[in-house]
């Protein structure tokens, strides 16, 4: 029978703070990849992605002597993400360079990826890039906070309840930046329809 | 595959596929031994160095740029204020106020803040005033 995450996750944040830190290692084992996916979506830079990842673990093995069990340890790891990332995005404003040639070069190996385009001809795998860059940039143009919530929601597949304790907001308001990112991203798309839409 | 507008999944169908702009699991491992190299640069860094950076950290902001940006105009301004003060007195032919000011011994003050209070006051001009200067052009 399988352990339960949770207290698995307990059990090494238990033993983190006893003072071993290859128990925290395990932990930035199993998160670093759903932490690295939160922070680059959210910046869409790749290096930026790897430094923020970086201070995020380090701040986390700093706090976990205050951490108390009152939510998850994923629950708790997301919030020091999501707050980090933002206020890193805030300091970083306008000087920003959105790594698309790493995007492409990372998706293009990806089985997913390859499975949709199969069977297309050249020309609606060159759309395929190309939405898929425009989706990037779209993404940059949503609010740091609507942009979190997409992220989580729509790439890392967190349920609502999830999304509102690690951003300490009501269901009800993940739920309406959720409806009004949707409809942003929606709307940006539809130019790059309309534009590549012969008729 | 253009997003349908009617089709609030279709937006939903693209991002997932964000979801492996991933880098391989190499990289991860990587990022471990990355993480372990810092923290034990950061156990030998000195206390003020991390002190610093920790308060930079809770406001937001580079605290090391704020902290010379701030010495640097703070410098500026006592320099240029010093700068007019100097100019000011050579220009009128006096000492730097503040080293006349210095000079000024505790009598003189006092006898000044009496004639204040009780005489006219009473002008004396002890320069030949500019105008008396013959102009050094004539029309």
């Amino acid at each position: 029978m399988d352990e339960d995450p949770r207290q698995v996750d307990n059990e090494l944040i238990a033993r983190t703070q006893a003072g071993d830190s290859s128990a925290f290692d395990e932990l930035v084992r199993k998160y670093s990849a759903r932490l690295y996916s939160l922070v680059y979506n959210m910046t869409s830079n790749h290096e930026d992605a790897n430094d923020l990842l970086q201070d995020i673990f380090a701040k986390a093995y700093r706090s976990i002597k205050g951490f108390r069990g009152k939510s998850s340890f994923y629950t708790w790891i997301h919030s020091i993400g999501v707050n980090m990332t933002i206020n890193f995005l805030k300091k970083r404003g306008r000087h920003f360079q959105l790594s698309l040639d790493d995007v492409d070069a990372n998706i293009q190996n990806d089985k997913e990826f390859i499975e949709s385009t199969s069977g297309s001809n050249p020309v609606r795998e060159a759309d395929l890039k190309e939405l898929q860059q425009r989706l990037n940039e779209a993404m940059m143009k949503l609010s740091y906070e609507h942009r979190a919530v997409v992220t989580m929601f729509d790439i890392q597949g967190m349920p609502h309840a999830e999304i509102s304790k690690i951003l300490n907001v009501s269901e009800g308001t993940v739920r309406s930046r959720l409806f009004y990112a949707h409809r942003q991203l929606q709307n940006y798309l539809e130019e790059f329809r309309e534009f590549r839409s012969p008729s | 595959m253009p997003p349908d507008k009617d089709n609030p999944d279709d937006i939903s169908k693209l991002l997932r596929l964000k979801r492996f702009e991933q880098p391989g699991p190499e990289y991860f491992e990587g990022f471990l031994r990355d993480f372990h190299r810092r923290q034990r640069e950061e156990v030998l860094r000195p206390l003020w160095r991390i002190a610093l950076d920790r308060a930079g950290a809770f406001f937001g902001g580079d605290i090391h740029r704020e902290i010379i940006g701030y010495g640097t105009a703070a410098a500026a301004a006592v320099v240029l204020f010093l700068g007019v003060v100097n100019f000011e007195s050579v220009e009128s032919g006096k000492q730097p106020v503040a080293a006349a000011s210095a000079e000024k011994s505790p009598d003189t003050r006092t006898a000044s803040a009496n004639m204040l209070r009780t005489e006219q006051p009473r002008y004396v001009i002890d320069t030949r005033p500019v105008s008396y200067h013959e102009p050094p052009f004539s029309f």
